[in-house]
């Protein structure tokens, strides 16, 4: 089964055989991939806010940000660097402790979450048995940062705003939770690896999406929804809450807000191509090809094209869905308040739990299919 | 001692400072949004130890329903209903703080002692990890599943309570007929909508 | 129990109504994305205003009557109407009649409801100026009619979006006599002249 390339062994074997010792050699490692993550994270932010402009444009027919680098791919960059250098306000009546605290608690969540990412076999920070759980239980937290920053800021809008980010946060955590359950019920497991592993084999035929479409659905408008993006970007409406709990934010502070929704958005959309799409696999079993071609599993050369095009086909499958979500921006108008608690509790959790209900038994009835 | 478990003395040791430091702060801070964050920082804590104890199931579970729950609902309630007041000075209040210390003392005392006295039954078998799903899952079908199940009729109760609660459909008419029209709730009954005919602007 | 079943048929139906019409606002958004901006060299070009562009409001002094139904449907209450009773003549007499263009919206709300039509919209828009106490337009600047776009010799006037042949995005260098998609209202006026000419002989040959 443990097909793939190996970094983490092949490291530790090379710095053991330079002479120093097993535990060493694992501290010297451990660091890197997480180091990696992180800077993999901030880069494909950098990209995704840039999408978010240029695709914002096309669809308003605009031009977008054209003079920072080629074709404007580094205004993002030149965004962030604009915040760093922003005076960092503390308004005077504000609760300055929590004030700060508040947008750490929001971001922390999303980049610890980022340790059950499988970009490939081996290719995953630490494959927890928990695993999807973790994602969920992490996301979780987030409500109270905003909660915090909202309450913190002394101010209606702000406050407002929280207790809307709060209150959505948890109203679709529950069928985001029982959409991931059905899938988690058919791979039996809870790892990230596992489930990806339980789609492989039949290229593109194989994937969840084909055998919990509902699930899909279900999970992708959560998804939105805990991301606060368009058509659920009530916490941020402008037109009635100023900008939300962020109203009062500036320089590095609302950075760490607006990294954080952005962070968020990509690892949604990961989570959708590791539950629903598949994961790293392409639409054609690569395994298979190189089966009928005659190349072993342990060729050197094909470990590393099958973990390159696992990072790619993962990359690929997220920014496809980062750009139906950018799509979904500028098409669908905001939810109302009472109309965004009312699809969360009366429309996607009752189909939610009948999509439960029937997968299980299609499990029972249908092991093979299913994942018995 | 290698460097894991010295890794797990150092976080054991820091967690134990962080629960019990933000408990007696829950406790004693005057502000009650402080007591209310400092809870979620004890929960996190406390999930961290089941974390040292091998038991990241439990763990996750913990933060996901105590931190990302719970304490959510708190801070709602809290926030929802701020109301800053003054309260009046009431003499020999000290007394009071001095008879609560006693009685958290006292109290204090005696949980240690049962503690200590208590022959327990160390389980020297490894703590099970990430089978503890497939335990956990086991014991609840079989040898606890009536606890399991009066607790899920227990939940559905509070849940059909809190919609009954929340709905308010009779009672602003029976006041109505009692009282008349000067001493109406601000709040009318909504017209129940037959499912079938609601379209988009209805929806509310 | 069959009422009940028919609820959730329609539920589910209008379920998937709204994900119909969910795609269908994709595929227009997405659409859109393959079209590029195309730009108007503004001051030397301009953008012939459509049919009912609502812009700049004209007025006729002699044939408003004082009546102040437009400051009744205005929803700011913006037209200054300042009138005199004239009790030798049991008649209002109007003195002055002003409207602030930077602060009317442009609603229409006050040339639908004139009486008199002395109230209409034009299509000029170009409204700009130095001080914004000279946007409100007393009675002379409101009688001037709009300079023609089309009679300018310093510009080249191009056609709006829904003007330009089917499938053509760019209003430059049309080909002469390039005609917008459907028939133009001479067109379709003739047509039904036409047809009922038909009728009428239809009807009329069977009586002789």
């Amino acid at each position: 089964m443990n097909s793939g390339i190996d970094l983490q062994g092949t490291f530790i074997n090379s710095l053991q055989d330079l002479g120093l010792p097993p535990g060493i050699s694992k501290l010297l490692w451990m660091p890197l991939p997480m180091i990696l993550m992180v800077i993999g994270a901030t880069v494909g932010l950098l990209v995704l806010v840039w999408l978010e402009r240029k695709i914002s444009a096309a669809a308003q027919q605009r031009v977008g940000p054209e003079y920072a680098g080629p074709q404007g791919s580094l205004q993002a960059a030149v965004d962030g660097l604009k915040l760093i250098f922003k005076e960092d306000i503390i308004p005077a009546k504000a609760d300055s402790a929590l004030f700060t605290i508040g947008p750490i608690l929001v971001i922390l969540p999303v980049f610890i979450s980022y340790l059950v990412v499988p970009f490939g076999q081996n290719l995953i920070i630490s494959d927890v048995g928990l695993g999807i759980f973790l994602w969920i239980a992490l996301s979780s937290v987030q409500p109270i940062g905003l909660l915090m920053s909202g309450y913190a800021s002394n101010n209606k809008y702000s406050l407002l705003g929280g207790l809307r980010a709060a209150a959505q946060s948890i109203s679709y955590e529950i069928p985001l939770a029982l959409a991931v359950l059905a899938v988690v019920m058919m791979s039996n497991s809870m790892s990230t690896i596992d489930i990806v592993q339980q789609q492989s084999g039949y290229g593109i035929l194989g994937w969840n999406i084909w055998r919990q479409p509902v699930g899909f659905v279900i999970f992708w408008i959560a998804a939105l929804a805990e991301c606060e993006r368009l058509p659920f970007d009530l916490p941020e409406a402008e037109e009635e809450l100023v900008a939300g709990y962020q109203t009062e934010y500036s320089g590095m502070k609302f950075a760490l807000f607006y990294i954080a929704s952005y962070v968020n958005l990509l690892l949604s959309a990961i989570m959708v191509t590791v539950l629903y799409l598949g994961g790293w696999e392409s639409p054609i079993p690569l395994d298979r090809l190189a089966g009928w071609l005659g190349q072993p599993e342990t060729n050197p050369i094909l470990q590393v094209i099958t973990a390159s095009a696992g990072i790619l086909m993962t990359l690929f499958k997220t920014y496809l869905l980062v750009f139906l979500a950018i799509l979904m921006r500028w098409t669908l108008p905001r939810v109302r308040i009472d109309q965004l608690l009312d699809l969360g509790w009366k429309f996607l959790l009752p189909v939610a739990l009948v999509n439960l209900l029937v997968t299980a038994a299609l499990k029972i009835s249908l092991p093979f299919a299913f994942g018995g | 001692m290698n460097l894991a478990e010295g890794v797990q003395l150092v976080s054991f040791i820091i967690l134990t400072v962080m629960m019990l430091g933000a408990a007696l702060a829950v406790v004693l801070t005057p502000n009650i949004v402080y007591s209310a964050f400092l809870l979620g920082a004890v929960f996190s804590a406390m999930a961290g130890l089941y974390l040292l104890l091998n038991a990241s199931f439990v763990a996750a579970a913990q933060i996901l329903v105590y931190v990302g729950a719970i304490n959510v609902l708190i801070l709602f309630a809290i926030m929802l209903v701020n109301k800053r007041e003054d309260f009046a000075p009431v003499k020999y209040a000290w007394t009071r703080k001095i008879v609560t210390a006693g009685v958290c003392g006292g109290l204090f005392l005696l949980l240690g002692t049962t503690i200590i006295t208590t022959p327990w039954g160390i389980n020297n078998t490894a703590a099970a990890g990430d089978e503890a799903i497939y335990i956990l899952g086991e014991h609840f079908f079989t040898d606890f599943l009536l606890p399991f199940e009066l607790v899920s009729v227990l939940l559905l109760m509070a849940l059909i309570g809190a919609i009954v609660l929340a709905r308010r459909d009779i009672i602003p008419d029976l006041i109505d007929v009692a009282t008349g029209e000067d001493l109406k709730l601000p709040e009318r009954p909504r017209e129940l909508i037959p499912a079938g005919s609601v379209d988009a602007d209805e929806v509310t | 129990m069959m009422k009940f079943l028919k609820q959730v048929g329609d539920y589910a139906k209008e379920t998937v109504q709204a994900a119909k019409y969910i795609g269908q606002g994709l595929s227009v958004t997405f659409d859109h994305m393959q079209r590029r901006s195309v730009s108007v060299q503004y001051p030397y070009e301009k953008l012939i205003p459509s049919e009912r562009y609502r812009g700049r409001i004209h007025y006729e002094f002699d044939k408003c009557i004082a009546c102040e139904v437009c400051v009744r449907v205005c929803p700011i209450n913006l037209p200054v109407v300042d009138w005199e009773f004239n009790k030798a003549m049991k008649k209002k007499v109007l003195k002055n009649y002003s409207i602030d263009f930077g602060v009317c919206i442009f609603c229409g709300n006050c040339v639908e409801y004139c009486p008199t039509n002395c109230l209409s919209m034009t299509e000029e828009y170009e409204l700009s100026a130095y001080d914004r106490h000279n946007l409100n337009y007393d009675n002379v600047a409101l009688g001037r009619l709009p300079y023609k776009l089309t009679n300018d010799p310093m510009v080249t006037p191009l056609r709006e979006f829904a003007y330009l042949p089917k499938g053509v995005m760019d209003p430059h260098d049309l080909p002469k006599g390039a005609q917008r998609p459907g028939r133009r209202p001479e067109e379709i006026a003739e047509e039904l002249k036409a047809e009922t000419k038909a009728k009428e002989a239809t009807t009329s040959k069977p009586k002789d």
